[in-house]
């Protein structure tokens, strides 16, 4: 009887010992699923980040630099991060880190420079230990969904840019006024019509044809205005400045095939305006004699 | 001279709402517009000792340092300040012209307004790139004390 007792005993002191180590095994194997969890996390979250600086005209460096701060911080060390001017590609993965890897396309789009110094201030303060690693994803959603500024602000803002630019070039006060006009005017296709619908190529020769058109109108309509002036200011919001001055610095940092396809953009865009004013100033010269040219 | 320098200083203000900078740092735009557009136009077209592209190209050079100095002391990134101050540099009325004298067929004179105009952009290029090269810990000097 009493070996039987014992033998029972025993078999379920071995039990509870096998019990205890299942529970073990089942913890560190939470523990690593967790740790992969949270290593998913990080990257998903500086994926985000590069995403939202990429799309709104940061420049290459500063988006892998980005990238890496937040994963260094959050303790992801084989992290690497290859950025074009329009995807990004990541992956992770050594003998203690998991694999991962994801690619993401990321369309070129008008830039908000507010949304790259948001970033860049949230990339400062996850290094100074302010954030946990959920917190950074909601910031960052936020980030995202920034409204742009109001776009009757954004017609006045072309337009008082085309004033003041058409005055720097030489015009006289009454030019700049009909060129303010003319900005407003031309926002307003670029805001309705030429963004939401038409191609960079399309969009920005009508643009530029819209300009000279409007410009030729109010030349012929009130007397003494200067048609050069008056088109040179106009088209300055068409102007690809942020793909050109970024272009050259992804160049001068190294990144040459993102600088390459910037600079493209920039050139592209550039010879659309003026094949749009010239369309137009040559369909002047042989219907009107070109009056006022 | 005046009222050409407020245009610029303007001009530069409406192109920072244009691509969604900051309100806070529009005054910081405006005065390296108007700082880009004087030297320019001292150098160039009232002083006439230099070239139109070397004007450009120091310019340029003051655009960039001032912007990258404001970027340090505001904390923010470069690109803010400097987008929206190169605009008055840019040779918008060159590219203009090119095309006017070319759909006129005024080869000649098209060869030429387009030529200049690519130096300009050539000023340009360089001046962004050589200022670039200076390590960031030159503008230490201008960080704001922070207070926390």
């Amino acid at each position: 009887m009493e070996e039987k007792l014992e033998k029972q005993r025993e078999t379920e002191k071995r039990e509870d010992i096998g019990q205890q180590e299942e529970t073990e095994r089942k913890e560190e194997t939470e523990k690593e699923e967790k740790k992969i969890n949270s290593q998913r996390e990080v990257l998903e979250a500086a994926m985000l980040a590069g995403h939202i600086l990429l799309e709104n005209g940061a420049e290459i460096f500063r988006v892998e630099e980005t990238m890496d701060r937040i994963c260094g911080y959050y303790g992801v060390h084989s992290e690497s991060a290859f950025v074009l001017s329009n995807g990004i590609f990541t992956t992770a993965g050594s003998q203690n880190e998991q694999l991962f890897a994801k690619v993401a396309h990321i369309p070129v789009k008008g830039a908000q420079l507010q949304k790259v110094a948001a970033v860049n201030q949230l990339s400062r303060e996850i290094v100074k230990g302010k954030y946990t690693l959920d917190e950074v994803m909601e910031k960052l959603n936020q980030i995202r969904s920034m409204p742009d500024k109001p776009k009757h602000m954004q017609v006045l803002a072309s337009g008082l840019g085309s004033a003041s630019f058409c005055f720097l070039f030489g015009g006289s006060l009454a030019d700049s006024a009909a060129a303010f006009v003319t900005g407003c005017l031309l926002y307003l296709y670029v805001i309705y019509v030429s963004a939401p619908h038409l191609s960079k190529i399309v969009g920005n020769i009508g643009g530029g044809a819209l300009v000279c058109l409007l410009c030729i109108l109010e030349a012929t309509i009130i007397p003494g205005l200067h048609l050069n002036f008056m088109v040179i200011g106009s088209v300055m919001p068409l102007i690809p400045g942020v793909a050109f001055t970024n272009g050259i610095r992804d160049i001068a940092d190294g990144d040459y095939i993102a600088g390459t396809v910037r600079l493209l953009d920039a050139l592209l865009v550039f010879l659309s305006i003026a094949a749009g004013v010239g369309f137009i100033i040559n369909l002047y010269d042989k219907l009107a004699g070109g009056m006022l040219l | 001279m005046i009222g050409e320098l407020i245009a610029a200083a303007l001009g530069t203000m409406a192109f920072a709402l244009l691509f969604g900078v900051p309100a806070k740092y529009y005054p910081y735009c405006g005065l390296i517009g108007a700082a880009g557009w004087l030297v320019y136009s001292l150098l160039f077209q009232i002083g006439q000792v230099f070239s139109e592209p070397s004007a450009v190209f120091l310019a340029t050079v003051l655009v960039i340092l001032m912007s990258r100095l404001f970027a340090v002391r505001e904390r923010c990134p470069v690109t803010i300040f400097l987008i929206c101050g190169i605009f008055p540099l840019v040779p918008g009325a060159g590219i203009y012209w090119t095309a006017y004298h070319l759909v006129m067929n005024e080869v000649e004179l098209a060869s030429e307004t387009g030529f200049a105009a690519v130096k300009s952009a050539v000023a340009i290029v360089l001046g962004i790139v050589f200022v670039f090269e200076i390590p960031q810990k030159f503008f230490g000097f201008a960080r704001k004390k922070h207070i926390e």
